[in-house]
């Protein structure tokens, strides 16, 4: 085990992938000569060079096609878009293309590319720098959707996704970049599919994604001294989503709230909670609640930002509601 | 093979291409072709003298009107008829339709949001310049197309990486309805690939020996890793944009009497009566494709549906075996 940050999770798994598989390679902005905005590849083209480490035109249609275009052709890319809100230019190339390839061709072309980029508040960077748009993404068929919240679990996801002949969108958080957690040593690899409890309680089920997994944490330490007993699970795949670890937890603790900082209207909040309605009907002595972002753009400025999406205190206060 | 004998094979080429884009417009009449048929008649040259220098191992990205890039790229009639109608055996086994289709085997995709491919042939082509292989990435699309994000992101990449990708432009002169000169405010689509410091030109997509001497220059080109290469090529659809489109609200009668006077079938066949091929052998020759044509279509009205289970199959490899 080694103790290091989200941001060094990335950049130590994807240079171990670099050098176990000549095809992979690692496309996007500035991932070269600024190593990602956050450091995430520094280093990396003293390493391996600029074909393997290849700096991208601000030009997301271009380098998603172009990662998805190599991937028939036996390279398996990472391409990297600096930020979700920058995703809607490259969506035709990922969705309408590269992401129904294999269905086309009866099951003969594979697409093995991994979209890496990240979302969230965290950078005061208002609405269109900040956004949490991995709602989207799950209602797309043949995508898998991954949204890690340690550096354990990035670490062994990200690597699950390099080797995936599936596409896969991993989803980052910017406030999770220099949160730290212990790292297994050795070719760790987590399997699409698997969530994971984060914290283990008796009275109420938490679900919660990405950055809201540790403000979940953090509610339950408070309610922990209120003699509440949370269970913080963390999907970790969007989809495909283990629905069973989810009915397994609320069949327990009677009660379920999830917790995104996306906006709840149409959204995977929802679908979360419905497996759980559908599954635990019996059970629930309350109906699943549902913290979520504020259906607004995020506004510029730290205490605004924060202000818009879920917190340790909302989440408190849903899960004292659910128990009352 | 002397000049005769290949212009012969680009002329079989071109009567099979015409014949089954006709047959598919008569099934489309009747509905068994049952939407999203995007009539090629008349652009036949820009297919056939293109792919007829290419090699399996090529790459081709095309539209939504991919059947003649399909055919000459070598995918079967058979297999191209069952897609049209939507029936098992098709090239994407009656899923994809007359817009959307891959042949692995022979190397070929298409698809139909407009502008799309050229991005994608770009990867296509790093990924062989990576492996330093020689194979090329040809990526097909209209005149509409050239107004898309995707064109001028695909081929600014191709440009400054210098990625060995083919991009031909089919100006048949209407994107859907609208006349080309109301949507692109310079006279030749290919001066847009002179800002990307590409050499673009222009062809007369109409007479296929020029669209072969174009491309074998190209090729030249692409194959010993000089960058992409541009051609506009300019052609005319002799039917709608699809198939049964109101064509009287966007275009006269005459003018499409002036371009039919230069099918490009019609420009091929007068060259070999000149070369000394009889009426009587390339008509008996039309006779022949006509009637394999016919009964490849024939075949294919008699394979089944795909199923439900089947729409539902290879949505995505199943995990554990991804």
């Amino acid at each position: 085990m080694a103790r290091m940050s989200y941001r060094d999770a990335i950049r130590e798994t994807t240079a171990e992938e670099l050098r176990r598989d000549d095809s992979v390679y690692l496309i996007g902005e500035d991932v070269g000569r600024w190593g990602n905005l956050f450091g995430a590849s520094a280093g990396l083209l003293e390493e391996f060079g600029p074909e393997r480490i290849c700096d991208s035109p601000i030009s997301e249609a271009a380098m998603t096609g172009c990662a998805i275009g190599s991937a028939l052709y036996g390279m398996r890319p990472i391409a990297e878009i600096m930020y979700i809100d920058f995703i809607t230019i490259a969506m035709d190339q990922m969705i309408n293309h590269g992401v129904k390839y294999h269905q086309l061709s009866n099951g003969q072309v594979r697409v093995p590319v991994v979209f890496r980029t990240q979302g969230g508040v965290g950078m005061r960077n208002s609405s269109q720098h900040s956004q949490s748009l991995e709602n989207w993404f799950v209602n797309v068929p043949g995508l898998i959707v991954v949204m890690p919240s340690t550096p354990a679990d990035l670490c062994g996801l990200l690597r699950s996704a390099v080797r995936s002949d599936n596409p896969v969108l991993l989803i980052e958080h910017k406030s999770l970049y220099f949160t730290r957690g212990e790292v297994p040593e050795g070719d760790y690899t987590i399997p699409f599919g698997v969530a994971d409890i984060k914290r283990a309680g008796e009275d109420v089920t938490i679900i919660a994604t990405s950055w809201m997994v540790l403000q979940a944490l953090a509610a339950a330490r408070t309610l922990a001294d209120e003699g509440i007993s949370c269970e913080v699970i963390d999907p970790r795949t969007l989809w495909p989503l283990d629905k069973q670890a989810l009915i397994d937890s609320v069949k327990r603790t009677k009660h379920c709230v999830v917790v995104t900082e996306a906006p709840a209207e149409g959204g995977w909040s929802g679908e979360a909670a419905s497996v759980v309605h559908e599954h635990c009907f019996a059970e629930l002595r309350k109906p699943v609640r549902r913290v979520c972002g504020m259906r607004t753009g995020i506004p510029y400025g730290s205490d605004l930002e924060k202000a818009v999406v879920p917190d340790a205190s909302w989440i408190g206060d849903a899960v004292r509601d659910v128990l009352a | 093979m002397s000049d005769n004998e290949q212009l012969m094979e680009l002329y079989t080429q071109l009567l099979v291409l015409r014949h089954f884009d006709e047959f598919c417009y008569d099934l489309k009449m009747k509905d068994l072709i049952m939407n999203g048929f995007h009539p090629y008649s008349g652009q036949e040259a820009v297919a056939v003298g293109v792919c007829s220098l290419l090699r399996e191992d090529d790459v081709v990205f095309s539209t939504h009107r991919p059947q003649g890039h399909s055919i000459a790229k070598g995918s079967s009639t058979r297999a191209v008829f069952c897609e049209m109608l939507g029936r098992r055996g098709g090239v994407s086994q009656g899923i994809g339709g007359p817009m959307q289709w891959i042949d692995k085997p022979h190397n070929f995709f298409c698809g139909s949001i407009v502008g799309s491919g050229l991005p994608i042939a770009a990867g296509v082509a790093l990924a062989f310049k990576r492996q330093a292989r020689d194979s090329v990435a040809v990526c097909f699309f209209g005149d509409g197309a050239s107004n898309t994000g995707a064109f001028h992101e695909g081929m600014n990449l191709a440009a400054i990486w210098k990625l060995p990708a083919l991009y031909i432009c089919e100006n048949n002169q209407y994107g859907e309805a609208m006349p080309v000169q109301e949507f692109v405010p310079v006279s030749r689509i290919s001066q847009r690939a002179t800002s990307y410091g590409l050499n673009g030109v222009s062809v007369d997509g109409m007479d296929v020996e020029a669209v072969l001497n174009a491309t074998a220059d190209a090729l030249e080109q692409l194959r010993a890793g000089q960058g992409p290469v541009f051609i506009e090529m300019v052609t005319y659809r002799f039917r709608g944009h699809y198939g049964g489109d109101p064509e009287h609200t966007y275009r006269s009668r005459e003018e499409i009497a002036v371009w039919r006077n230069r099918d490009p079938l019609t420009l091929a066949r007068t060259r070999l009566l000149a070369r000394g091929y009889s009426e009587e052998t390339l008509d008996d020759l039309e006779a022949s494709v006509q009637a394999e044509i016919e009964g490849d279509m024939e075949w294919a009205l008699e394979q089944p549906f795909p199923t439900v289970e089947q729409a539902t199959d290879h949505v995505m490899i199943p995990l554990g075996q991804d």
